[in-house]
């Protein structure tokens, strides 16, 4: 019995120490991702985009932006709330798509689903606050459940957009962990180095030829499983 | 949206099938497809905002009905605020638990009060368009109820300052029986007879039909109006006040 709760002890000490470690990690993870993705204009160009974009989407939606008959955008005091929500939302809309892109150029990694469940979460929240547009229709198609459908949507708007950035965030997570998890070195990394860098010579030969012929381009760019040794 | 999606699932595909023989060009393609994915919803978005903007100028603008006209409002009963020699009549389809139709009371219906109504220069006129959950025909039917007494406006303000979320139970029938003993001079015996016959249920819902033949199904919906139902039209949604100073000023100037 003490023997094995030492080993419990032991094993919770080491979950919680590589808890503490993953969580230390992130501080250096996060923002190694967004050094890495951003210093090239591309990918700001590309989160300016989508965050202008679903920022527009969202305050229109919202009916807090008005192209007709004059262009105005105003914030009523019930909208605060929902104004700052739609911000963060947009925002990391915007990063997650640069961040998603910057995969897909630089490795055959697919596109994370959490940015589309995020997404899709975040709009239909927030199409829900000028919901009696669709809501008719809900109602005149689905009778009593849709009127359901649109005051739970209604109702709950606020915290099912809390929910949306919550994936969203998780999509960050995941995303920033493809792109940093090749320049992590861990204690086995000299032996797996070793490994690699073994089972790697012949196919390294290959790519040598090749890169030889073909214009000067990135190494990182052709292959994801490149260490950081290899980029320095 | 179902674009970006689109040109980022091409794109993989793409890349994918590109993916033995890699070159540049690909990676370049990706971040055409994605400027493009986003110029074109952008260009979507701004499109539909014109075409709406189309539709509320010049959909009703060139239409007369009589129906719409300020005597004719108010000759059926419905309840009103304003000069009835006014030139310009704001009609308000709104259902009393919709919270976009709050914050159009609470946000710009002052300044129109305070700018127009006041001034004798509009009249404001009150649509029940009870769409939005199962108390809202109640409600509508208690505030209607309200009107025979000339206490209409205090019972619509009152509703609206006491709003909770829709069907959450505020606007059950014995709620509405209370703030309805929060209106001063309102007679309750009347009040509660007349609410509880459902007495101005087909008056309510012929504002219904009348909101639908108009297209709307979006509360608040708003018909600007000359006063003799001409060159009527249409706000949809809490628009912000110059939103509504733009189309009274036409309106007043045409």
């Amino acid at each position: 019995m003490g023997e094995k709760r030492k080993k419990g002890d032991s094993m919770n000490l080491s979950n919680s120490s590589r808890r503490r470690q993953s969580i230390t990690s992130l501080k250096t993870t996060i923002p190694l991702a967004f050094k890495m993705v951003f210093p090239n204009p591309i990918y700001i160009a590309i989160a300016s985009a989508v965050f202008t974009t679903f920022w527009i989407v969202f305050n229109v939606l919202d009916q807090l932006l008005f192209f007709s008959p004059v262009f105005t955008f105003y914030l009523p005091d019930d909208a605060i709330a929902g104004f700052i929500i739609t911000n963060i939302t947009s925002a990391l809309m915007g990063i997650l798509v640069a961040m998603n892109v910057y995969v897909i150029r630089n490795s055959g990694i697919k596109l994370d689903r959490s940015l589309f469940s995020g997404s899709i979460l975040g709009i239909a929240s927030s199409a829900c606050a000028s919901c009696s547009s669709i809501g008719f229709l809900i109602i005149s198609t689905l009778g009593g459940f849709g009127i359901f459908a649109t005051d739970f949507l209604t109702n709950y708007q606020t915290p099912l957009r809390v929910v949306s950035i919550a994936i969203l965030l998780w999509a960050l997570y995941s995303v920033h962990n493809k792109i940093t998890k090749p320049c992590i070195l861990d204690s086995s990394y000299p032996k797996r180095n070793g490994e690699t860098q073994r089972k790697r010579q012949p196919q390294q030969q290959q790519q040598q030829q090749k890169i030889t012929s073909s214009t000067s381009t990135l190494k990182t760019e052709k292959d994801p499983t490149l260490t950081r040794d290899d980029i320095i | 949206m179902a674009l970006y999606y689109f040109g980022i699932y091409t794109l993989m595909v793409k890349h994918k099938a590109n993916n033995n023989n890699t070159n540049t060009r690909c990676s370049e393609s990706i971040t055409v497809y994605i400027v493009i994915a986003t110029v074109l919803s952008a260009a979507l978005v701004y499109s539909q905002a014109y075409s709406y903007s189309y539709k509320q100028f010049y959909t009703f603008a060139q239409t007369q009905n009589p129906a719409l006209s300020l005597s004719n409002l108010i000759k059926e009963g419905q309840p009103h605020q304003g000069s009835t020699a006014a030139l310009v009549t704001l009609i308000d389809f709104s259902d009393l638990q919709c919270p976009l139709c709050g914050r159009f009371v609470k946000a710009t219906e002052p300044q129109i009060n305070s700018t127009y109504v006041q001034a004798g220069k509009v009249a404001l006129v009150f649509e029940h368009l009870p769409n939005r959950g199962f108390d809202s025909l109640p409600a509508a039917l208690a505030a209607q109820c309200t009107n025979d007494q000339g206490k209409f406006w205090l019972y619509h303000n009152l509703l609206y300052k006491n709003q909770g979320p829709i069907d959450s139970g505020w606007a059950s029938k014995d709620n509405l029986k209370k703030f309805a003993l929060q209106v001063p001079g309102l007679d309750i015996q009347k009040f509660n007879s007349c609410f509880d016959s459902q007495k101005y249920k087909p008056f309510v819902e012929s504002n219904l039909a009348l909101a639908h033949s108009l297209g709307f199904t979006q509360t608040p919906s708003f018909i600007i109006v000359k006063s003799d139902g001409s060159n009527s039209q249409q706000l949809l949604g809490p628009q912000p006040f110059p939103e509504f100073k733009a189309v009274i000023d036409k309106e007043l100037g045409a």
